[in-house]
């Protein structure tokens, strides 16, 4: 059996503000789509925060973004390298994202390598080195890649070593919050080593990177552990790289907070006008309705004509499919005496054929609410849900 | 803050029956805010808050490029800081410093907080409306 479903739209509502001689925290822009909805609006300016997760999550992309998002000449970011990635490399690799800007470097960005100090001197060698270049730079933003790297340090040794650890790890975010400094922390981290761990306990923000299996996919996850402050969105949110760098699906779909429209009460026409009727005028604007049946019953034909109505009156509409091409979609609707050709030419119609490998539902969803935006449609066909489902998770191949 | 850092200077000097020069009196505010900042930030942070106060009072008042921070939060001044401690250039710098610390104070914990916490070290000072005494 196949289901489609039929939803129409809806508004935001606005951010509270701090009470009067409360701080006010400003939030930064995290320069990732969709990862500012995830945190409550950006990341906390001043914040010490850890990006954590296995290899190959994105963590140093993430940054990055950040990085390019906020840094200018008068507050600069200071990347720190430490052993791990050198600064040559990371450039050679991250000049490829859109977000990189070349202008940028050594002007807003400047990339200091402590692997020296850490090798050769103790932490509080680190914690000085430290401490001059963002005195000398009057830096906003400060990255440590791989901190993780210069826990080892500590590590190795035996005694009082995770004293020593949470002192060290105190002093730094101490010191980098005092000087109005923005921080991320990136280290390689499993999930066992996340209990009783004093780096974690002191750091403000906690983002978790992993890539996650699902049959022959696999999807990498962000999850906002913790983040003072303000209420991030929980759970498990998609993310993926392409061109453009990290881009995080919230689980909200960034909705979290808008105000559902008021119900107008229209109903919207079928199409049909015997349907109508049996409706008492049509489906009530703001529904989602579900339409089931057997193979050949004329589901799609009806969601087709649904589209079609709101058209003739003007609406915009999406079709979103996932078991045929826009192409056979459009032919067989002609065949039933209704044009998608020329609503499509005239930007009314928009059919998504949202069919790529490893697309998560959180992707697909970003793509549909893209599209609404994008044209307004007032009207949305999903033909059908058996085909989203299967989109969403591939078997074996 | 300007107006609430030249107001503490001044309780200082009151206290010290004016015979201490104002920059001194505005060094030693800092030091007074030492113990209840402790609590708040520890001793590291007590340091890094001052340390960082001093790097953006410096923009303003190039003379306290003559004073450093001890590993132990306490100020160390070079001989030609110490010759200037009675000149107004001096007295200026004092008060962008101690100006800077209240300001850096109120971008963490807030204008109300602060006050407090001034409140509670200068009991006697008066805070008023805490609007009057905004950047």
């Amino acid at each position: 059996m196949k289901n489609k479903s039929i939803v129409t739209s809806r508004a935001r509502a606005e951010k509270p503000t701090a009470g009067a001689g409360k701080v006010t925290i400003r939030q930064l822009p995290t320069g990732v789509r969709g990862l500012d909805d995830i945190l409550g609006g950006g990341l906390p300016e001043y914040s010490f925060n850890i990006i954590a997760g296995t290899p190959g999550c994105g963590k140093t992309t993430l940054a990055h973004q950040f990085v390019f998002a906020n840094a200018t000449p008068k507050r600069p970011a200071l990347y720190f390298t430490v052993l791990g990635e050198p600064a040559i490399k990371m450039l050679r690799y991250q000049q490829q994202y859109s977000f990189f800007d070349e202008a940028k470097l050594n002007s807003c960005i400047r990339f200091i390598n402590l692997t020296e100090v850490v090798v050769e001197q103790d932490l509080n060698a680190v914690l000085a080195e430290i401490t001059r270049q963002v005195e000398n730079s009057n830096a906003g933003v400060v990255v440590v890649d791989s901190f993780r790297t210069v826990l080892r340090k500590i590590a190795a040794r035996n005694g009082d070593s995770e004293m020593e650890l949470q002192s060290f790890i105190q002093r730094l975010a101490m010191l980098l919050t005092s000087f109005q400094a923005t921080t991320f922390l990136i280290g390689e981290y499993t999930e066992s080593e996340m209990r009783d761990n004093p780096v974690f306990t002191v750091a403000d923000g906690l983002f978790w990177l992993s890539q996650v299996a699902e049959r022959n996919s696999v999807v990498r996850k962000l999850q906002i552990i913790k983040l003072r402050g303000q209420a991030s969105v929980p759970g498990l949110h998609t993310i993926r790289i392409g061109s453009y760098g990290v881009q995080a699906f919230s689980r909200t779909l960034g909705l979290g907070g808008r105000m559902t429209a008021a119900r107008s009460g229209r109903r919207l026409s079928t199409g049909i006008d015997e349907l109508d009727t049996l409706l008492g005028g049509g489906i009530p604007e703001g529904d989602s309705v579900l339409i089931a049946g057997p193979s050949g019953t004329g589901k799609s034909a009806l969601a087709t004509q649904f589209i079609d109505a709101g058209i003739r009156q003007g609406e915009s509409g999406i079709i979103a499919i996932f078991e045929e091409r826009p192409e056979g979609y459009t032919s067989r609707a002609a065949g039933l005496g209704l044009n998608l050709t020329k609503p499509q030419k005239a930007g009314k119609l928009e059919i998504l054929y949202l069919r790529p490998l490893d697309l998560s539902v959180d992707e697909t969803m970003q793509e549909i609410l893209d599209a609404v935006k994008r044209t307004g449609a007032k009207r949305l066909v999903i033909d059908s849900l058996v085909g989203f489902e299967m989109a969403l998770a591939p078997g074996p191949r | 803050m300007r107006t609430l850092a030249q107001s503490l200077i001044a309780e200082e000097r009151r206290a010290a029956r004016d015979f201490t020069p104002a920059s001194r009196a505005a060094f030693r505010v800092c030091e007074k805010l030492r113990a209840p900042l402790c609590t708040f930030a520890g001793a590291a942070g007590f340091r890094s808050l001052l340390s960082r106060a001093l790097v953006l009072a410096r923009v303003e008042a190039p003379l306290l490029a003559g004073v450093q921070i001890n590993p132990d939060g306490a100020f160390q001044y070079s001989p030609e800081m110490e010759a200037q401690f009675a000149s107004a250039e001096a007295a200026q710098a004092g008060a962008v410093l101690v100006d800077q610390l209240l300001g850096l104070l109120i971008t963490f914990i807030g204008e109300a907080l602060t006050l407090r916490l001034v409140h509670d070290v200068w009991p006697q000072t008066a805070l008023k409306d805490p609007k009057s005494t905004g950047k």
